[in-house]
């Protein structure tokens, strides 16, 4: 079996994207041109993306497959997970906290070498007193304050 | 007399302590970020939107132009020193900055860059100065005929720009349209693609998408344990070009000076762009084109000084129509807008403020450029010395904070790490995420002036070819599509990212 190219795969997405925004502008009722409504623009657009996308299709198709360039998957995957955990964390430990978390995570990836552990906790702890330090006292962005932490006294 | 009175009152503004404060720290920031390589100024601007908030629209402009002008200073510090580009407008100065580096000279063409950078900074700043001014008289002119084409020939010349292919680059501005219009319709108060989502009636953030494409793209390209740089080991020696270092530049910066600020007006290009020509010129002007590549402080000189007035260029039409022409202004606009003033050509005579005390801060900012690169090199290289792993998980952090700080909702974060995710992928696909950014900010514009054009004509397309500018503007982008089929463009032009 053919792989698939990244041509293909990635004309592939922008149609659907395209066709996903063809039907909402018809739905939204792109009106006349004498009296054009909501719907008029997104539907020129969507269909100038469906028109491109399916002209990298045939390329790709017909044409020499471009390869894939590498995609690391597994340390990004960490990243934006620890993200949107952080995310979660930040209500209930507040920022502190799930800073000094998400520093760890971040900092454990990059870092390597000998002693690699207390150098990471070393910069997560600082990077997070001073990020509470700037962010919360100084300019006084309102984080959540965290349950167990609320709870607690 | 009004020209003198409006730039005194900009030097008053200027001179505010808070505006003197805020400039210094942009033009500090700028050189930082233009000193480290892996983000550019467009991405630190992106960060620093959401403090905007809290400052006047004349204080964040004059702090976030700090930062572009400031990155050109400072990229050039990296390219000769290191070989590798602070930022994308500093990749040529690799090419001869770091052969004089290699031949001991580094001094003499960190001196050339600075003093270059400050003649064309300075020269353009009263350029933009005299030109803006009668130019938004004639944008009175402008009706939205004109701004559909205009926008059109704009979004024509940067996906032509595009460094891998024109039709991909065209995809992602369709795509960056098309998120222009989620939110709520300005002309019928309809919901569209909102999905119930209240977070979504206004629309999706600027702020999200562009921390997204420019801060959290560059920390998932630069993941994993990294090289360190290595400072090439030459001693810096005098940073004063001697006088036939001087005779060799002179020209080179005030074609520099000229091309930068031409490309720069020029809807679609920027400094990236202006470097090249201007590098491609000066070879082309030399007696001894055979020593480019080979230490010839010309090839420092030119780009060096293009980049900095093609920032300036690039103000001109976002002053003087309000339109944004490159990523770069795509981002002040988006500035502006938040701070509700709305440019156009009714900014200057609405708010003189902003104008004259912007082109105050950058006579001002230029200076203080020159005194933070070349008394305090010393400092910026040691910056060079901060390790990527340090700097990058902090750069996410700083992307993460903004998000939330803009509404205090973690949705925003969510939204940015999407576009994270998808300007990666982008990338990866051999696709820009910069044409993503000029089509969301211009979306709103090209839907107004599109549906009130067809209003006026009553549903014919030919409203938009019987306007003489607007056939002229529309010829135009037809001519840039043509040349892209017929001749085989040269690539590596403009990747206006980092």
């Amino acid at each position: 079996m053919k792989r698939l190219g990244s041509e293909v795969v990635g004309s592939l997405f922008w149609l659907a994207v395209g066709v996903f925004f063809a039907v909402g502008g018809i739905m939204l009722k792109p009106g006349t041109l004498r009296n054009p409504g909501p719907g008029l623009l997104p539907l020129i657009m969507s269909l100038l993306l469906i028109s491109f996308s399916l002209f990298v299709l045939a390329k790709g198709l017909i044409g020499p497959e471009g390869i894939l360039k590498g995609i690391q998957w597994k340390s990004q995957t960490v990243v934006v997970a620890s993200v949107f955990l952080y995310g979660l964390l930040l209500n209930l430990l507040g920022f502190l906290l799930s800073t000094f978390a998400l520093m760890f995570v971040l900092y454990g990836l990059f870092f390597g070498g000998k002693n690699k552990w207390p150098r990471v906790f070393f910069c997560a702890t600082a990077t997070a007193l001073a990020g509470w330090l700037v962010f919360s006292v100084a300019l006084k962005v309102p984080f959540p304050k965290g349950w167990l932490i609320v709870a607690g006294r | 007399m009004d020209f003198f009175a409006d730039i005194l009152m900009g030097f008053q503004t200027t001179f505010q302590p808070t505006n003197l404060v805020y400039c210094l720290v942009g033009c500090l920031i700028g050189t930082l970020i233009g000193v480290l390589p892996g983000i550019g100024p467009t991405g630190a601007v992106s960060i620093l939107l959401p403090v905007t908030f809290k400052i006047s629209p004349v204080t964040s402009i004059i702090l976030l132009s700090g930062i572009y002008y400031g990155a050109m200073y400072g990229g050039s510090i990296t390219s000769i020193l290191v070989n590798v580009p602070g930022e994308a407008a500093s990749v040529v100065t690799c090419l001869d900055g770091y052969q004089m580096a290699r031949q001991g000279r580094a001094g003499p063409a960190l001196g050339i860059a600075a003093f270059g950078s400050y003649i064309a900074g300075t020269l353009s700043v009263i350029a933009l100065m005299f030109l803006s001014y009668p130019l938004s008289k004639l944008a009175l002119a402008f009706g939205p005929p004109e701004y559909t084409a205009l926008i059109i020939l704009g979004i024509t010349i940067l996906t032509y720009l595009a460094q891998k292919s024109m039709i991909k680059a065209m995809m992602v501005a369709a795509f960056g349209f098309l998120l222009a219009y989620v939110g709520i319709d300005m002309l019928t108060g309809k919901a569209r693609f909102t999905f119930g989502i209240s977070n979504l009636m206004d629309g999706v953030g600027i702020l999200p998408i562009a921390m997204g494409l420019f801060g959290v793209t560059e920390v998932l390209e630069n993941l994993g344990p990294s090289e360190e740089l290595s400072l090439s080991r030459t001693k810096l020696g005098h940073l004063l070009p001697s006088r036939q270092d001087w005779k060799d530049s002179w020209k080179p910066i005030t074609r520099g000076s000229f091309i930068g600020f031409i490309i720069g007006i020029i809807p679609g290009g920027n400094a990236t762009l202006a470097s090249f020509v201007s590098y491609a010129t000066e070879k082309r002007c030399s007696k001894h084109p055979e020593k480019f590549g080979h230490g010839a402080i010309e090839g420092v000189a030119g780009p060096e000084s293009s980049n900095n007035s093609a920032f300036a260029g690039g103000l001109v039409p976002l002053f003087a129509l309000g339109i944004p022409t490159s990523v770069a202004t795509a981002l002040l606009f988006a500035a502006l807008m938040m701070h509700g003033v709305q440019p156009g050509p009714f900014l200057i005579p609405e708010h003189p403020d902003i104008f004259w005390g912007l082109v105050a801060s950058m006579y001002l900012g230029n200076i203080m450029l020159l005194i933070i690169n070349l008394p305090l090199i010393a400092m910026w290289v040691q910056v060079l010395r901060i390790p990527q792993r340090i700097l990058i998980p902090l750069i996410l952090f700083f992307c993460i904070v903004g998000a939330y700080a803009d509404n205090n909702s973690f949705f925003d974060v969510g939204v940015m790490m999407f576009f994270g995710v998808l300007g990666y992928l982008l990338k990866r696909f051999d696709y820009e995420p910069a044409p993503l950014i000029l089509a969301f900010v211009l979306g709103p514009i090209l839907e107004k002036s599109m549906r009130q054009s067809l209003k006026i004509s009553g549903g014919d397309f030919g409203i938009f070819f019987s306007h003489p500018i607007s056939v002229i503007l529309l010829g135009l982008a037809a001519l840039v599509l043509l040349s892209n089929l017929f001749f085989k463009k040269q690539t590596g032009l403009a990747d206006e990212k980092v």
